[in-house]
């Protein structure tokens, strides 16, 4: 899968440019963008620790969690845009070694399911601020998808750095 | 500097030194900790400058973002000051000579002193402007260094193996 794609792509003059390690402007794309790309992790990480935290009862208990998750959700959307660009452009870079990559794939899986619940959570605090409160059965259900959510929030982290180490790329 | 390099080359010849280095998956995994560590430090402690700032949580006393960001920047800050004790030291001479390395140092030893003068001074009369929307100057200030210093040290730290890796 994806490596037809993997092959345009890294014939493409975008990947030449970004992986041109040769010159100090085009070399200093990866790393800027890798420190972006952190920075953004940081921003996206403590926030859904607070939220979810907040949701197990474990933390920020002086907000209630509909405030805190309208507070912090509209910095985690930023700062999510900001990690798709800094990803697509270290991805363009070196297509084989994210594409390929098991990492990257669970990584992306992942993201995708966090995301998915963190939607949840935006509509029902919309529909009714209390909507995870009560009753008792419904608050359980909330416990486990922020239970279920911090241990893949930490999953992806721990992907995103297995990339580097886990290099599925066929040998040529 | 003889003397110097002879001593990051005994770290680099310990046992512990051997053992990190020794299987595959240990480096990754201490790494990923470190990681995953200094990610809550950085995101804790913004939150707090940001508010110090007056650029979030206005409504809310200073005092409180403190209490509830705090405790995760002290715990993480440990934690990722042991496993990057821990990654220095299986591989101390390829640090040596790298100066985002020397940079990121030196910033977090910035870092520490900028929080401690907020803490034992600025912080002394928070309970005359823990509700502004707009903290006074000094604590402004204490803020915005702190969110300068700490973008430093992110931005040296992914610097330092791309140095090496030209090296």
């Amino acid at each position: 899968m994806l490596e037809g794609f993997t092959a345009w792509l890294e014939q493409s003059d975008l990947t030449s440019t970004f992986s041109d390690t040769t010159r100090m402007a085009t070399w200093l794309i990866i790393p800027t963008s890798q420190s972006i790309h952190l920075v953004c992790v940081a921003v996206v990480m403590i926030s859904v620790a607070i939220i979810n935290l907040r949701l197990l009862g474990i933390a920020g208990n002086r907000q209630s969690f509909a405030q805190l998750t309208s507070h912090l959700m509209p910095w985690v959307w930023t700062a999510l845009i900001i990690l798709a660009i800094t990803g697509a452009i270290q991805t363009i870079a070196e297509p084989g070694r994210e594409l390929l990559n098991i990492g990257f794939r669970s990584k992306m899986v992942m993201i995708a399911i966090t995301v998915a619940i963190m939607m949840v959570y935006e509509s029902t605090i919309k529909r009714d601020p209390r909507y995870w409160d009560h009753p008792a059965k419904r608050r359980r259900y909330g416990r486990i998808l922020a239970a279920v959510s911090l241990v893949l929030w930490l999953g992806i982290v721990v992907a995103g750095r297995l990339i580097a180490y886990v290099d599925t790329r066929p040998e040529i | 500097m003889n003397w110097l390099i002879g001593i990051l080359q005994g770290i680099n010849d310990s046992a512990l030194a051997d053992n990190i280095r020794g299987t595959v998956w240990v480096f990754p995994t201490i790494e990923t900790v470190h990681i995953v560590a200094i990610v809550l430090v950085f995101g804790s402690i913004t939150r707090l400058d940001l508010r110090l700032l007056g650029l979030v949580w206005r409504n809310r006393p200073v005092t409180e973002v403190a209490g509830e960001m705090l405790p995760f920047t002290w715990v993480a800050f440990v934690i990722a000051a042991i496993f990057g004790l821990l990654l220095w030291s299986s591989k101390p001479l390829s640090y040596f000579g790298i100066a985002f390395f020397d940079v990121k140092m030196i910033l977090i030893v910035f870092a520490g002193t900028n929080m401690l003068y907020f803490q034992l001074i600025t912080f002394k009369n928070v309970a005359q402007w823990d509700r502004d929307p707009v903290p006074p100057r000094a604590a402004r200030l204490a803020g915005g260094l702190s969110l300068a210093i700490w973008l430093g040290v992110v931005f040296c730290a992914r610097f330092i193996g791309f140095v090496q890796d030209a090296q």
